[in-house]
């Protein structure tokens, strides 16, 4: 595939077609629990705690509106939704920078539902059982390199064993099961299941720069684990795509609730006898950051229709949008925290939630430079 | 008809038409080459017209043909890819025409608009004066009514293409004591009449497309006025929606054929070996993906047309965009882009070079964009 090719892609006839009412109904329910249940001032004493989450508020979102089966097919139990379900609980959660397993469970869901057949006793379980899931794929050294990833796996059909370790894993706090990646004794790549429980896991979470976000190492001493994508496809490729879409979507919606959180403080901050906001240096830096924002926002609705209709370009659009959204979410928040003058440099205030939410976005994954070097790649640059 | 049948249509005919009798036109005209092949490019207008391919989703009764909102942009999408020639009448459909179908009168529309249609009328846009650019309202050329006319006194400035236009749509000033927005009038003006003097001005491309536009005693009639006089903000202000519209959605095709121009350059001599410049061209390339999924969404939610708003983020994207890859196309070429051919005659990267500096500034420049993004989407006070 490449996209700088001598017959450039039209914009015209690929539009994406009005979204269900279903998704419109899930989201505004969502924004209704969100609201009333996860400020930023909840955020900002969850993630000095001993959890970093709201056991509480997942329990809520999980068993009780049923969110992780959203998009989980109807035969296997789930709601059968199209993926934008999903992405739009991904969006509501990254505006509110809500701490957590939530996102990165639905990003591991939406990856196994495109996994194929392989994947869907592994679907089933997680609607029959409230299954929260993460993905486990950077190591030490190699990062998000799929093709440098060593931790092995060994054994047949069912019975797997896996042995490695699992650096900066997201959301493992409330997993029931990890998505790992690792390389069997063939060579070949494949995505595997494991209990986090299991006597042969042993999991340390950190402290982290971005406290919204806690990380994990996950050592893995043949660990007890099943195999879900099918063998010789390009499943650990499905996964990170699917990681890379999540944080795409969680920093476009944040980077728009931090842009529009700074504009309002510039519309009552007075100096001069005027409000700051009427000074055109700082109109001009909003209105740039304003196109970025919709710069981000296109690349990441884009990214969700590749991913509803199974295209082929979901991995340079994965890329893409994780590059271009992150990018601005880093962006705005660093001109949030200078907008707000001495308020915005304090730890009481939020604009640096977002800032630490913008880096960790930004490196997870991959790194900018890595991911562009990846998307110049796959443009056949 | 679906769009693709649509696609294949137009596709069709522009090959024949540029393989045919203008394969001499391909590539000729538009930003910075308006001086290239004029009468060739006013046949082409004609040849377009008598197709049916001017006026997509205007009334047939005026020569247009229904047509998406979607098909438009696949015929602007066809029309770049196909390297047609600039168009000469682009002012005369994409400004005018909207233009007149929303205030103009029935005779107005009656009268004009199967002019434009056909590719037989070319128009130009009488806004800019020399005190009046971005700040329009200090528009202040008169017009006094006398019967049935207007009068019309005073200067304008940057008119692209009136040295070769039939017709002009003037800003001026209807009523003597007025100020700023008030009181001013939007006329339709001949150009070929006495009272009117058209001084072409030389741009820093060495070429001219703009003009000084000098009216002493040139007449428009009353009838010709669009809008109630007095009422010509309104009207200018519509004009400037359509300047930034539909048309501006269709050229990432055009834009992506210049990148890959580019980059299949600094292939071919090395500079693709240079890492900062290979890191501009990834960039240019993201950057025009980013435009092109803004455009599709645009298009998704514009329904019968874009706002203002969302026309002045892809105003400030595109004009910002192209300015940066014109530097590259130099910077990709090394020293070697120094060198021109004689009389200053540029080539593709030259040409794109120095003239994406207008993109910037005309239409609106990016820091009026950037008042109205503010002011209007973000609602911080003036
Ligand atoms: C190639 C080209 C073709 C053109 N064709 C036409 C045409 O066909 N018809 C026509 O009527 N006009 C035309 N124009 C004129 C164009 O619309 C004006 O040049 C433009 O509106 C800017 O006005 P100005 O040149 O008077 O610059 P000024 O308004 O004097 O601006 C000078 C600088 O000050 C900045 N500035 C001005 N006001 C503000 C503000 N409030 N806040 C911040 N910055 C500000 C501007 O952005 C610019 O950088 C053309 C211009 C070009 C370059």
């Amino acid at each position: 595939m490449t996209h700088a090719s001598a017959d450039p892609q039209p914009v015209a006839g690929t539009l994406r077609p009005e979204a269900a009412e279903e998704v419109a109904q899930i989201r505004a329910s969502i924004v209704e629990v969100l609201d009333e249940q996860a400020d930023l001032r909840r955020t900002h004493e969850l993630m000095v705690g001993a959890q970093g989450h709201d056991p509480r508020l997942h329990e809520l979102l999980t068993a009780e509106l049923g969110l992780l089966g959203l998009v989980v097919p109807e035969h296997l139990g789930g709601l059968g939704l199209d993926v934008s379900a999903a992405t739009a609980v991904i969006e509501e959660l990254g505006a509110r920078l809500v701490p957590g397993a939530l996102a990165t469970s639905l990003a591991a869901v939406l990856a196994a539902r495109a996994l194929g057949p392989s994947a869907e006793p592994l679907l089933a379980r997680v609607v029959d059982e409230q299954l929260t899931l993460a993905s486990a794929l950077a190591e030490d050294g190699a990062g998000w390199d799929l093709e440098r990833t060593a931790t092995r796996a060994t054994g047949t059909g069912d019975e797997w064993a896996l042995t490695g370790t699992k650096t900066l894993v997201a959301g493992v706090e409330a997993a029931r099961v990890v998505l790992v990646t690792a390389r069997d004794a063939g060579g070949g790549l494949g995505v595997y299941a494991v209990d986090p429980t299991d006597a042969g896991v042993d999991v340390r979470t950190h402290m982290t720069l971005d406290q919204t976000r806690r990380l994990s190492t996950v050592h893995l001493r043949e660990a007890a684990a099943t195999r879900v994508d099918a063998p010789g496809g390009e499943g650990p490729r499905v996964l990170l795509d699917h990681v890379r879409a999540m944080l795409a979507l969680e920093s476009a919606a944040a980077a728009r609730a931090c842009l529009d959180r700074t504009v309002e403080y510039l519309k009552v901050r007075e100096q001069f006898g005027r409000p700051i906001g009427s000074f055109q240096a700082l109109k001009h830096r909003c209105a740039d950051l304003a196109v970025a924002v919709a710069g981000a926002r296109a690349t990441a609705d884009h990214l969700v229709t590749t991913l509803r209709t199974g295209s082929a370009t979901r991995s340079h659009d994965a890329a893409l949008a994780k590059l271009v959204c992150t990018d601005t979410l880093m962006a705005v928040a660093a001109e949030a925290i200078q907008l707000h003058g001495g308020i915005g440099f304090t730890f009481e205030h939020d604009a640096h939630l977002f800032f630490k939410r913008g880096k960790s976005a930004q490196l997870l994954a991959g790194s900018p430079a890595t991911v562009r070097a990846e998307v110049a790649a796959l443009a056949g640059l | 008809m679906s769009d693709e049948q649509f696609r294949a249509e137009i596709r069709g005919w522009l090959h024949e038409a540029l393989s045919g009798p203008f394969a001499g036109a391909v590539g000729t005209g538009g930003e910075g080459r308006e001086h290239e092949a004029h009468e060739l490019r006013r046949e082409w207008e004609r040849h377009l017209g008598r197709a049916g391919w001017i006026g997509l989703g205007w009334p047939s009764e005026y020569g247009g043909r229904p047509a998406t909102l979607a098909q438009q942009v696949i015929y602007h999408e066809e029309y770049a890819r196909a390297a047609a020639p600039g168009r000469l009448g682009h002012m005369s459909e994409q400004l005018l025409g909207p233009t007149l179908l929303a205030f103009g009168t029935p005779e107005q529309k009656a009268r004009f608009l199967p002019g434009i249609t056909s590719g037989e009328d070319i128009w130009c846009q009488g806004y800019s004066e020399p005190d009046a650019g971005s700040d329009l309202a200090g528009v202040r050329t008169r017009a006094e009514r006398r019967g049935d006319s207007y009068v019309i006194t005073g200067q304008k400035v940057w008119t692209s293409l009136a040295h070769l236009a039939d017709w002009c749509f003037v800003l001026c000033r209807t009523d003597p004591g007025s100020t700023r927005h008030a009181g001013l009038s939007y006329l339709l003006v001949p150009m070929h009449q006495p009272g009117i003097t058209v001084r072409p001005i030389t741009q820093l491309t060495g070429t001219s497309e703009f003009n000084e536009v000098f009216f002493d005693g040139a007449v428009a009639a009353v009838e010709h006025r669009v809008g109630a006089e007095g009422e010509g903000w309104k009207v200018a202000m519509g004009t400037l929606g359509f300047e930034r519209g539909v048309s501006t959605l269709g050229q990432q095709i055009g834009f992506r054929r210049r990148l890959d121009a580019v980059i299949a350059r600094a292939h071919e001599n090395g500079a693709w070996q240079e890492p900062a410049l290979r890191d501009r061209l990834v960039e240019a390339y993201i950057g025009l993906e980013v435009m092109r999924h803004s455009a599709v969404r645009l298009l998704a939610s514009a329904g019968a047309g874009l706002s203002g708003l969302e026309a002045s983020i892809s105003k400030l994207q595109w004009a910002t965009w192209n300015r940066s890859l014109g530097e590259l196309a130099v910077d990709v070429e090394g020293a070697g882009a120094l060198l021109t051919g004689p009389g200053y005659e540029l080539d593709d990267a030259q040409t794109h070079f120095l003239f994406s500096r207008a993109n910037t500034i005309y239409g609106g420049s990016n820091e009026i964009q950037r008042n109205i993004i503010a002011e209007r989407l973000l609602g911080l006070p003036r």
